[in-house]
């Protein structure tokens, strides 16, 4: 086998899992692991109720920006 | 009667005391409001998803919600986002699981004008937005009380954003540096297998590039801290942990990349990734544990009310405590906290003085009284002068001292912390004289630095720095199996260290509730009557005669009286069958004209039915179960036990005679029992104290450990480092041994390393160490230090 072989796995398998070492920050420094113990009870609320809902809180959120911006 | 379920808090009681609703049962009308208005929300679905828990009823609210409009409130507590939007944060009581959390959010975000309300669950704090254009932040509040919870403010401070940014800046460091050395690990398996089996330089140098891309955030990002540990120590001239740690990677780390550019010899990268991973798991325990101080300041801010109402000339408004003035005329009201101290200039009523004094008796206020600020008013309304303005009031000058001490609580030095110094400092000279030894012995220069860095490597300071996290972490689990909760690891190794136990009386030593212990009766009287009478009042003294009857007279039937009127530090009259009844203390029956001839420590109540005395109750606080035994058991450990009470002082010496403690001191105010401890810390003494009430806070933030009692009063369980769950003193003896037990682990742990190192240096030093020993090692030392810690932990079950 040739070394290049070991080089370009090794390379591979790096980069793959510093993708995921990046998700992972990410996931810390936007605050998703801040509340533990709400991060363990979410998905018992996770229907498409409430997706909806979050659309919707989403959407009033948009509006209320749009609407800060508007010159006076 | 069959028990039946509250459908909405889903406490259980018996069928007879619930309100029916069709098929819905209700414990109380404020059940039943909110079922009905989750119902009409649209938010039935709460109950599905709450599932088995349970909730407690609503309580009836004093402070009024339009509080939170006034312009005080604002400027202390709302921020402004943007134009139209406002932000407040806010804590709310009552969220019991995450179906509340829910709740809570969704009937916020159902508020025309709500732009985002998210709560945390883990510390029940609410971050919400709002356009209070549209929205008042009374109807806020108003809804939050509507749904069964209850909020009030705190002032995201600071302090709380930076210790979350650094709890924050740990986890990210400490993912990095596990990412680093998790993958260093397999790398580092093809490394060795390839040392002993053979393999060619070029896969050599390929395995060692890899393990230099992996080291470098290790070490420069993760391993950051230390960098500016290091730094730090350097500037106040000492040498640190840190800086040992600092050295050893760095070294290895510039060695690592020499030897990997020249092609030969064996690189120490996953040495660097190691000791980093190592040191700074122990550093990331610590900052985990770490009380968060913030927390508690918030919790105190509730009870500092913002603003009081003043009389000017005919109107009544309201004003900012601070701008209150000498010789103001002060509106105090049902249920309000007073802010300021003064004189009563005309109405009365009775105080709850219990924060100050810790006595639980209302205290009668009449013109010319003295009030002092944060006393509650339980029933008066009257108006008073102000005599000093908010700065110069005993509540203010309360809170500024709680929030001195919780700032310049005494620290006693952590044993590893002390040693740590010592250590680092000698491995670094042990080092460089190995380095400067060989070299003249003489050997080539990169001879001399590896064995010189593998006496650094090799001295790992891992297992020492996991020696005191890893232990105190043993500690904690096995508090928290007894109920015994310590809110912050490096606070065991303080409580082993305790040489002196203060405790408060009531509450702590005591039930804290007078029990009847001697009834007489001088006549026959109907018992249902009696019954009736005193369960109208919620004194405490009644409580404990109605509880008396319920467990003596089995069919007591209560009823059969009207016109039950409460006297005031007196007791209760009532007419029955036309029939005057009174039933109270020896002032009570004087006032009446009723003979009593006698006197006692105990609190005695006086039933008497048409002017005559059928019946003489004396009541007591007893001790609790085991108290004495608790108590033997520390003095047993050599330990000076004190007892601290606002009680008066016949009362306290008999509960100190049952008990078996001698020194006691009694009619003791908050701020005394404080200074008491202050001379305790004179004397040179590692105070613990113990107590459960508002008057204990400021003793328990002085003292090197608080301990709350777990009924107790929600502030004193913030500003405690220990809580007892389940109210016993024999959990307070057990928390002493525990922290003892600790303690001695810890330094077993320091010891193993230690010993360890002593057999390590001497060869490292005479350059018998070769990589894969240095690696082994490491690790080895650091599970020595877990294994020893677990063995305790199977032993003290």
């Amino acid at each position: 086998m040739d070394s290049w072989v070991v080089a370009m796995m090794l390379g591979a398998s790096l980069f793959l899992g510093g993708i995921a070492l990046i998700a992972f920050l990410w996931g810390i420094k936007t605050g998703q692991f801040d509340d533990a113990k709400r991060m363990m009870n979410q998905v018992q609320f996770d229907d498409e109720k409430e997706l909806n809902d979050a659309a919707d809180q989403q959407k009033k959120k948009e509006v209320l920006r749009k609407k800060e911006y508007r010159p006076e | 009667m069959p028990d039946v379920k509250c459908d909405h808090c889903h406490l259980v009681f018996s069928d007879s005391v619930m309100i029916h609703d069709g098929e819905l049962h209700f414990c109380c009308n404020g059940c039943k409001g909110i079922y009905h208005l989750l119902k009409d929300e649209g938010l039935e679905s709460f109950y599905t998803k709450m599932g088995e828990a349970t909730l407690v009823p609503p309580t009836r609210q004093l402070e009024p919600s339009e509080n939170f409009d006034s312009p005080s409130f604002y400027d202390r507590f709302v921020t402004v986002v943007s134009q139209d939007l406002a932000q407040v944060s806010l804590i709310i009581e009552g969220i019991h699981c995450a179906a509340c959390v829910w709740l809570n959010e969704k009937a916020l975000h159902k508020m025309p004008g709500m732009i985002e309300a998210h709560i945390n669950y883990t510390n029940n704090k609410a971050r919400l937005i709002w356009d209070p254009k549209v929205l008042k932040l009374s109807s806020i509040i108003d809804m939050i009380r509507a749904i069964g919870y209850n909020a009030y403010p705190y002032d995201a401070s600071m302090q709380e954003v930076r210790t979350n940014k650094e709890r924050k800046e740990y986890y990210l460091r400490m993912a990095v540096a596990a990412f680093a050395s998790m993958n260093m690990m397999w790398i580092a398996v093809a490394q060795y297998a390839g040392y002993f089996t053979g393999m060619t330089q070029e896969i050599k140098t390929i395995l060692n590039i890899a393990e230099w891309v992996l080291a470098t955030p290790a070490l420069f990002y993760s391993g950051w801290v230390f960098y500016r540990g290091a730094y730090y120590g350097l500037r106040n001239g000492a040498v640190t942990m840190d800086m040992l740690v600092v050295t050893g990677s760095t070294l290895a780390y510039c060695y690592s990349i020499y030897i990997t550019v020249l092609e030969k010899g064996e690189a120490y990268f996953d040495s660097v990734a190691m000791i980093i991973t190592f040191v700074l798991l122990g550093k990331f325990l610590e900052v985990l544990s770490r009380k968060n101080a913030a927390d508690t300041l918030d919790v105190i801010g509730k009870y500092i009310p913002s603003e009081v109402s003043i009389l000017d000339g005919d109107t009544i408004r309201s004003v900012r405590v601070s701008d209150v003035n000498v010789g103001d005329t002060i509106v105090i009201r049902t249920g309000e906290r007073a802010a300021i101290d003064g004189e009563v200039i005309s109405g009365e009523g009775s105080f709850d003085e219990s924060n100050l004094t810790g006595e639980a008796d209302p205290i009668f206020k009449r013109t010319g009284d003295m009030i002092i600020s944060g006393t509650t008013s339980i029933d008066a309304l009257l108006h008073y002068r102000a005599l000093k303005d908010y700065a110069h009031s005993t509540l203010s000058h309360l809170v500024n001292l709680l929030e001195n001490a919780m700032s310049q609580k005494p620290r006693i030095e952590q044993l590893a912390n002390r040693l740590s110094e010592y250590f680092s400092s000698t491995i670094l000279f042990l080092a460089i004289a190995t380095f400067w030894g060989w070299y003249f012995w003489p050997h080539s220069f990169d001879r001399a630095l590896m064995v010189g860095i593998s006496v650094i490597i090799i001295a790992c300071p891992c297992a020492l720095a996991l020696a005191t996290p890893v232990a105190t972490i043993v500690g904690l689990a096995l508090g928290a199996k007894r109920s015994i909760l310590f809110k912050s690891a490096a606070q065991i190794e303080t409580m082993a260290k305790a040489t002196m136990f203060v405790l408060d009386k009531t509450g702590t030593i005591t039930q804290g509730r007078p029990v009847v212990v001697y009834a007489t009766y001088h006549a026959s009287f109907d018992q249902g009557t009696l019954s009736a009478l005193v369960s109208s009042s919620k004194h405490p003294i009644s409580l404990g005669i109605v509880e008396y009857l319920e467990k003596t007279e089995s069919a007591v039937q209560a009823g059969g009286i009207s016109e039950v009127n409460e006297i005031p530090a007196r007791g209760l009259v009532g007419r029955s069958n036309g029939v005057m009844i009174a039933g109270g203390n020896g002032l009570l029956m004087q006032d009446m004209g009723i003979a009593i001839e006698t006197s006692s420590d105990k609190s005695l109540f006086y039933y008497a039915v048409d002017g005559v005395l059928c019946a003489t109750f004396e009541l007591q606080d007893l001790p609790k179960e085991n108290a004495s035994k608790a108590i033997k058991t520390l003095q047993a450990f050599g330990l000076r036990v004190v007892m601290l009470t606002g009680d008066h002082e016949a009362s306290a010496m008999r509960i100190a005679r049952e008990v078996g403690i001698d020194e006691v001191y009694a009619h003791v105010t908050a701020q005394e029992k404080a200074d008491f401890i202050e001379k305790g810390h004179n004397e040179g003494h590692v105070v613990v104290m113990a107590g459960d009430g508002v008057n204990d806070l400021l003793a328990l933030a002085c003292a090197d450990i608080g301990i709350a009692m777990g009924n107790g009063s929600d502030i004193a369980i913030e500003v405690s480092d220990i809580v007892l769950l389940n109210d016993s003193l024999v959990s307070l003896t057990e928390a002493y041994a525990i922290s003892r037990r600790t303690y001695g682990l810890i330094k077993q742990n320091l010891g193993i390393s230690l010993v360890y190192n002593a057999i390590t240096i001497p060869l490292a030093m005479m350059g018998y160490i070769i990589p894969l020993i240095a690696a082994i090692s490491m690790s080895l030392s650091s599970l020595l230090v877990v294994g020893n810690s677990m063995r305790s932990r199977w032993m003290y079950k």
